[in-house]
């Protein structure tokens, strides 16, 4: 975890509300899958925001970001060659056993961004399906990074783009088939999450989901952005998270 | 280089900044990032007896220049802060100071026994506005304020104490004379001001618990005023906090009568706010021919009407 000065060098709307920002940090780094970065957003929010980190090239590190409220929204207005402050990279991360070959990729809404990053890293050394849901035809996004899912499945919420259905539906479609990934990966609304914990529950499949909070300092001090494990004890999703053993966290 | 070290109630800090309660756990994440060593002193988290779970979440919120917060205590009980953290913190070389909470006065007086002698000071919080049992109902009303304290006090035999002033009182320099009264050796403030934020989408708080603690840059013209006030007031030494961000705004908690700063909500907004304030604490003395920190306390003359 590092704090950069980082200046963006591209930052443009891939899809309806949906952006990508490109920041070139000082140095070059490197991340885990899944991890995230805490970017502050200047003006008067006291409080960066949290993004997935969807792909690190040397010291290039691209985030997407749906425009959602006033944070989001400065960062879009922020011009190439603006800098700002960037702490990353944040969080555990997903982890993909040595034995685990046959990886899901289950992802909706932005929860697609995190499983971008999986599939940069372990694309050609497992093999991946990719389950993706977005909300209309316009929301399409990422389409060149599933190019690298050795399956990819895309499916809307409206049906004007791949079937009319999210994207838990169309893995469980799959599993029908005989289908039987290793490890499902996950990240999405809280209802999808849930519906993906009770299937792979009732067929046994380990499953880890990055979950999404609230959050204050982003680095484990503050106890704001906590969820409760089954164990009934409480964990921090920015730093003993975001990534969670679908078993062990109560959704 | 200026010096920058105070003497707060005997206890010697490296220089006047102090992380504020609940900002930075025990010290140990942000010492990733920096040595917090390097702190004049740091507040812990807020410690209970037993362990807390705290208040579901969402536990945050944000408005325009401040924050929202309704954590509600969560820690893992002073046994384990005891057993786990307190001697690593001390090793940073940083003073500790563990600030306190409870639901009875029993509560407060096994507390202070419990870390009596263990660490350089106790921060008394008696004004969490987010758990009905954070010590609240003792922070309101001067007499309660003043009961707490020496019961508090009665706790310490070697340690000095700091109570934790709430600003949603009727007069907080009252509430500060009550303090000293009751044996505080010297008071901090402002803890939070109690807050709304509304989802208006879904017509409902955005945190939790309805109601959470306003704090952050907005908060600072208020906290300087009530520092000035109970500086006034009081005695004792006061430690200033809310809304600090740079060094400046720390000169002018000193300048209204603080010995000492806290610095909190700028932690998340910038994790090496802390540092920067330090060295631009220094940086500041020395432009202005200050050799000592502490002669800034209290220097303020107020314009005349
Ligand atoms: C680990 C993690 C990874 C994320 N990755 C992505 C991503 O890759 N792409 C993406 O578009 N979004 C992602 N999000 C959600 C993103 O953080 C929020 O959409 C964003 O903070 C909203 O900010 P705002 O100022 O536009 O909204 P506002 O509603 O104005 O924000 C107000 C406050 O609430 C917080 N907040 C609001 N919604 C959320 C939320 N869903 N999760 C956490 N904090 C929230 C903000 O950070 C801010 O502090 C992620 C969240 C987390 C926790
Ligand atoms: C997330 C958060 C948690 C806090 N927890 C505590 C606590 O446990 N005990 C306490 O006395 N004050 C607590 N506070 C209050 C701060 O210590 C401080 O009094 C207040 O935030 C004002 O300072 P600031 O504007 O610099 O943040 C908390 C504040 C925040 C933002
Ligand atoms: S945001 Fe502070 S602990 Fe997670």
């Amino acid at each position: 975890m590092k704090e950069y000065q980082a200046v963006i060098v591209e930052n443009k709307e891939i899809a309806n509300g949906i952006c990508s920002v490109t920041f070139a940090l000082p140095v070059a780094t490197k991340v885990r899958a899944g991890q995230f970065g805490d970017i502050a957003v200047g003006g008067t929010h006291l409080l960066r925001r949290p993004i997935a980190i969807c792909k690190v090239e040397e010291n290039l590190v691209t985030f997407c970001y749906q425009v959602k409220g006033e944070g989001t929204q400065r960062l879009k207005e922020m011009k190439v060659g603006e800098e700002t402050s960037v702490l990353m990279p944040l969080g555990n991360g997903f982890f993909v056993e040595e034995t685990e070959k046959e990886v899901a990729l289950v992802g909706g809404g932005v929860g697609i961004f995190p499983l971008i990053s999986v599939l940069r890293e372990y694309a050609g050394k497992k093999t991946i399906n990719a389950y993706m849901g977005f909300r209309n035809k316009g929301a399409v996004c990422g389409l060149e990074e599933f190019e690298k899912a050795d399956k990819f499945v895309g499916v809307t919420d409206d049906g004007s783009y791949g079937e009319k259905m999210n994207s838990v539906q169309a893995f469980a479609a799959d599993l029908e088939k005989g289908y039987r990934p290793d490890v499902v990966l996950s990240c999405g609304p809280l209802p999808m999450l849930k519906a993906l914990k009770k299937l792979v529950e009732e067929k046994n499949i380990p499953c880890y989901v990055s979950l999404e909070e609230r959050m204050g300092c982003g680095i484990g001090a503050c106890l704001v952005c906590v969820c409760d494990l089954s164990s009934g004890a409480k964990a921090r999703v920015c730093k003993d998270g975001p990534v969670f053993n679908v078993t062990e966290v109560e959704l | 280089m200026a010096n920058l070290s105070v003497n707060l109630c005997g206890v010697a800090l490296k220089n006047p900044v102090i992380a504020a309660s609940g900002t930075f756990g025990f010290g140990r994440e942000f010492h990733e990032l920096y040595d917090i060593g390097t702190l004049g002193g740091v507040s812990t988290k807020g410690l209970t007896n037993e362990l807390r779970l705290g208040n579901p979440t969402p536990r945050i919120a944000e408005s325009r220049g401040v924050i929202l917060n309704a954590v509600g205590l969560q820690n893992p009980g002073v046994k384990h802060f005891i057993d786990y953290d307190l001697d690593w913190l001390k090793g940073t070389g940083t003073a500790v100071i563990a600030n306190v909470a409870g639901k009875t006065l029993e509560d407060y007086q096994a507390i202070c026994e419990t870390l009596d002698g263990k660490v350089d000071m106790i921060e008394l919080n008696i004004s969490c506005p987010n758990v009905k049992s954070g010590g609240m109902a003792f922070g309101i009303k001067p007499e309660t304020v003043e009961e707490v304290t020496r019961v508090a006090k009665s706790g310490l035999k070697k340690t000095p104490l700091m109570v934790k002033l709430s600003p949603n009182v009727e007069s907080i320099a009252t509430n500060a004379l009550a303090a000293q009264s009751g044996g505080a050796d010297c008071v901090s403030l402002i803890n939070t001001l109690t807050g709304m934020a509304i989802d208006i989408e879904r017509r409902k708080p955005i945190i939790a618990n309805n109601t959470g603690g306003v704090s952050g840059a907005g908060v600072k013209p208020i906290a300087v005023r009530m520092v000035y006030e109970v500086a006034q007031a009081v005695k004792i030494p006061v430690v200033g906090m809310g809304g600090i961000t740079r060094a400046e705004d720390a000169i002018e908690f000193l300048m209204a009568g603080a010995t000492a700063v806290q610095v909190g909500t700028a932690n998340f907004t910038d994790p090496y706010a802390m540092p920067k304030i330090i060295q631009g604490l220094d940086a500041w003395c020395d432009k202005h021919g200050v050799k000592n920190v502490s002669e800034l306390t209290g220097t303020l003359t107020l314009n005349q009407r």
